[in-house]
């Protein structure tokens, strides 16, 4: 498999983000999967920030250690196998501006790995397209000269690469932030409540700029408290809402995730986890919240755990969010990540259309009587009027409450709502909406690798190098899927789990559900994600 | 005559001023000729919130200090409901206070109704925001060592359109500045002076009675910002009545999506992402 994994390094505010993500467009038009990932610190100015990506002629899903091609614009140096100068401000300076130095630096890039000049000044004209004709201009001049000055000065250095020599086609280069946007709004969001945290700010930038394309509201509001009540009060009042948010944002709306469950009010949390506790590392990457998002709250009540592995099953389980949320009326988290959230891949377009329909909405009378709203039945859902319709009138109640929603302290009446509520989640198990865990690579091996959420990438990227070796990735944790674990893991004689926690929080999961105690972990929490020489390494070591 | 009231009694104590709050709620709601389901009320947690099981219109009754953030949310999702907070002096003015100054700012157009009995009285009776400065409580043994927090001026100074205070034991009044606050399109605060019989003895109705001052009677403005500001800081008397109200676009009002119809009521059925999936090619 012909691959590469390029990086461009500097400091914050030199635009490494942005050549980063031209370089991956540009890669990805000539044809190569990619991969791009960010690592920045949480500043504005100076630091060390970095954009790699990885580009391979078969599917790429994670980056990689080893880097083949590096741009430092600290030093003007593009290093291959030894530092080669470039002069970036000279060149820049002769395209006629500057601030092109990047460009110049992308230029030289593209000669050395030998992608297509004219694809990289597409992407300048695009990337550019809003602002004055001039600075296109210059850019593609800079190209220009970076291209021209590598290729003759460093013609023996290009990578050796066979181009894959074909377009792809419906393919998409899409962050795990904006799947899980664009799956909200397919599922029929029209509320995105937010106050900005990392790594799921880029969500609420995503949603605002586009909120009239996509006829949704947007709200940026006070804090994360008065988010998730907020979006809990549109819920009530029959709107799709959802809310994003990390680790110590969701520690503010624990309450309002209780209040949910009571009230049996639709709500979906995305929790994009970064290492905690507290303000922890903003800007990296963790798997640290697995048994907060399962517990939280105090008592018991259902929700539902979703971990997406990339931006397709993003775009999948945020559209099923909303559509689980108000089918059995209850909070449902979508545990994502900085690794997911703002590592961009390349994905299969989804589908432009979607349908979905409306569930348990009552069909109300003029009755001048209060509507049952918690009216106990099989399945634990009740139907649900909407306010200002006519005949429904109810009381949502986050106190115990009886059938009509007033309050109540009787204990056969606390007792049938409990179990009314907590009916829901074996209604779920028993459904079609269930998402069994699902193995990668021989439906049987000698070792089985169990994992979820983002390590899906790097452990699918490993698997090619691991002899007898597959993979069992959750997307779906809680209610967790016990008998269709079981039924996996059943003929498979060796488990490791892979996690980016200390703990090992899905062998404790497991080892609560099944019984089944899970020796062998190959655990990360250095802040940054798997990549897939670790998962080598790690099995060696086990 | 249209039902107002659930079939449950009120479990508040004899004297207690919530009786006069539910009261003029209910006069209010005549007068505004609104039918049950088209009033939303959200309840705070506290003796005021207790109301939640009384009255007869759609109710959410939501967790302590955040009665505010549903109410905004209600609102959005269908902008035809008239939206009511019943809220106290903890909840609104202490664990909440940062959403009443973001629904103020906001202009969200929702009425806010503040039992002001200057205790916490579900709990038995600690200081709350506004228990004057040396009053002796449970949980301030040696007297209330903060000084007040004033709403009126807090309102005023973050831009709430609509400020009034009220009192309950004037029924008539409160019901005249509640249908106003409904009427005013856009963020109403009413904090009501309630009387708490049984926690709060230092306040009886007749102690209201002798401190309050009509502001019908005197010459008031309610379009002048400065008068109304330096009327709220007044703590000699405590003037009733409108302080402050001027027209501002309500927050929902924003929102070209909501101009064609509720947002509960938007089509979901089929959406189409055309217009935004050429951006990631």
């Amino acid at each position: 498999m012909a691959k590469f994994n390029w990086q461009i390094a500097g400091a914050a505010g030199e635009g490494i983000k942005v050549s980063g993500l031209m370089m991956q467009k540009t890669a990805l038009r000539a044809g190569w999967y990619t991969y791009g990932s960010t690592e920045y610190p949480s500043l504005i100015r100076g630091g060390h920030n970095t954009f790699s990506v990885v580009a391979g002629d078969q599917p790429v899903n994670s980056g990689q250690v080893k880097i083949d091609i590096l741009v430092d614009l600290k030093t003007s140096q593009i290093i291959l196998d030894q530092p080669l100068k470039l002069p970036l401000a000279e060149l820049a300076n002769q395209s006629g501006n500057f601030l092109t130095k990047n460009t110049v630096a992308l230029g030289a890039s593209c000669a050395l790995i030998g992608l297509d000049l004219a694809i990289f000044k597409q992407v300048i004209a695009e990337a550019f397209a809003g602002k004055d004709q001039s600075i296109t201009v210059q850019n593609h001049q800079a190209a220009q000269l970076g291209f021209d000055y590598a290729a003759k000065n460093f013609a023996d250095k290009k990578l050796k690469l066979i181009a894959p020599g074909r377009a792809l086609k419906n393919q998409i280069m899409i962050c795990g932030n904006e799947a899980l946007a664009l799956g909200a709004v397919a599922g029929g969001m029209k509320f995105y409540c937010a106050y900005p945290m990392t790594p799921v700010t880029p969500i609420l930038h995503y949603l605002a700029a586009n909120a009239k394309k996509l006829n949704i509201i947007v709200n940026h509001a006070e804090d994360e408290i008065g988010v998730a009540n907020m979006a809990i009060g549109a819920g009530f009042g029959g709107v799709r809402s959802m809310v994003a948010t990390s680790g110590g944002g969701f520690s503010l709306m624990v309450e309002a995730l209780g209040l949910a469950g009571i009230t049996e009010t639709p709500l979906v949390i995305i929790l994009g986890m970064r290492p905690g506790p507290a303000s922890g590392m903003p800007t990296w990457s963790g798997q640290g919240d697995l048994l907060f998002a399962i517990n939280a709250a105090q008592d018991e009540f259902p929700r539902i755990v979703l971990a997406p592995g990339d931006p397709t099953e993003a775009f999948t389980l945020a559209k099923a969010a909303q559509n689980l949320a108000e089918k059995y009326q209850l909070p449902v988290i979508i545990l994502a990540d900085k690794n997911l959230g703002e590592g961009y891949y390349t994905a299969d377009q989804p589908p432009a259309g979607h349908t979905n329909q409306r569930y348990c909405l009552a069909k109300t009378g003029a009755s001048p009587e209060p509507f049952k709203r918690y009216q106990v039945t099989a399945s634990g859902i009740s139907p649900r009027p909407l306010p200002g319709r006519p005949g429904g009138i109810f009381l949502a109640n986050s106190y115990e409450h009886d059938e009509l929603g007033y309050a109540t302290e009787d204990s056969r009446e606390r007792v049938k709502q409990m179990d009314k509520r907590l009916k829901k989640l074996t209604t779920i198990l028993a459904s079609d909406d269930l998402i069994a865990p699902r193995i990668f690579g021989p439906a049987k091996a000698k070792t089985t690798l169990v994992s979820w959420g983002s390590n899906k990438g790097a452990i699918l990227d490993a698997l090619p190098s691991l002899p007898n070796t597959n993979l069992i990735h959750f997307a779906w944790l809680w209610p967790f899927p016990l008998a269709q674990f079981k039924a996996l893991i059943a003929h498979q004689p060796r488990l490791i789990t892979v996690e980016g926690n200390a703990t090992g929080q899905l062998s404790k999961l497991i080892a609560q559900q099944t019984g089944t105690m899970i020796k062998d972990k190959i655990l990360k929490y250095d802040g940054r994600q798997f990549y897939p020489e670790e998962i080598i390494e790690g099995l060696k070591k086990i | 005559m249209t039902a107002r009231v659930t079939k449950l009694s009120p479990t508040w104590c004899p004297g207690c001023g919530n009786f006069a709050i539910l009261g003029a709620i209910k006069a209010a709601l005549d007068q505004l000729g609104l039918e049950p389901h088209q009033a939303a009320f959200v309840y705070d947690v506290g003796c005021s919130g207790n109301m939640a099981d009384f009255v007869f219109a759609y109710g959410f009754h939501a967790l302590h200090g955040r009665g505010l953030p549903p109410a905004a949310g209600i609102k959005l999702a269908n902008h035809n409901l008239k939206v009511f907070v019943i809220i106290g002096d903890g909840g609104g003015y202490g664990e909440g206070v940062s959403h009443l100054l973001s629904l103020a700012r906001g202009n969200h157009d929702v009425t806010v109704l503040v039992h002001d009995n200057f205790l916490y009285s579900l709990t038995t009776g600690q200081k709350s925001p506004t228990t004057p400065k040396g009053q002796v409580t449970p949980s301030t043994p040696a007297g209330v060592i903060d000084e007040p927090f004033n709403p009126l001026a807090t309102a005023l100074t973050n831009s709430a359109a609509f400020v009034a205070r009220g009192f309950a034991g004037d029924i008539p009044h409160l019901t005249k500045l509640l249908v106003a606050g409904v009427k005013h399109r856009g963020f109403s605060l009413i904090d009501i002076l309630q009387p708490c019989p049984t926690y709060n003895k230092s306040r009886p109705y007749a102690w209201y009675r002798e401190h309050i001052e009509y502001l019908d009677k005197i010459a008031h403005d309610p379009a002048d910002l400065e008068a109304a500001l330096k009327l709220s800081l007044r703590t000699d008397r405590l003037p009733i009545g409108i302080f402050y109200r001027v027209p501002r676009t309500p927050w929902h009002e924003n929102f070209t999506l909501l101009k064609t119809g509720i947002l509960a009521d938007s089509a979901i059925d089929k959406i189409d992402l055309t217009s935004v999936l050429d951006e990631f090619k």
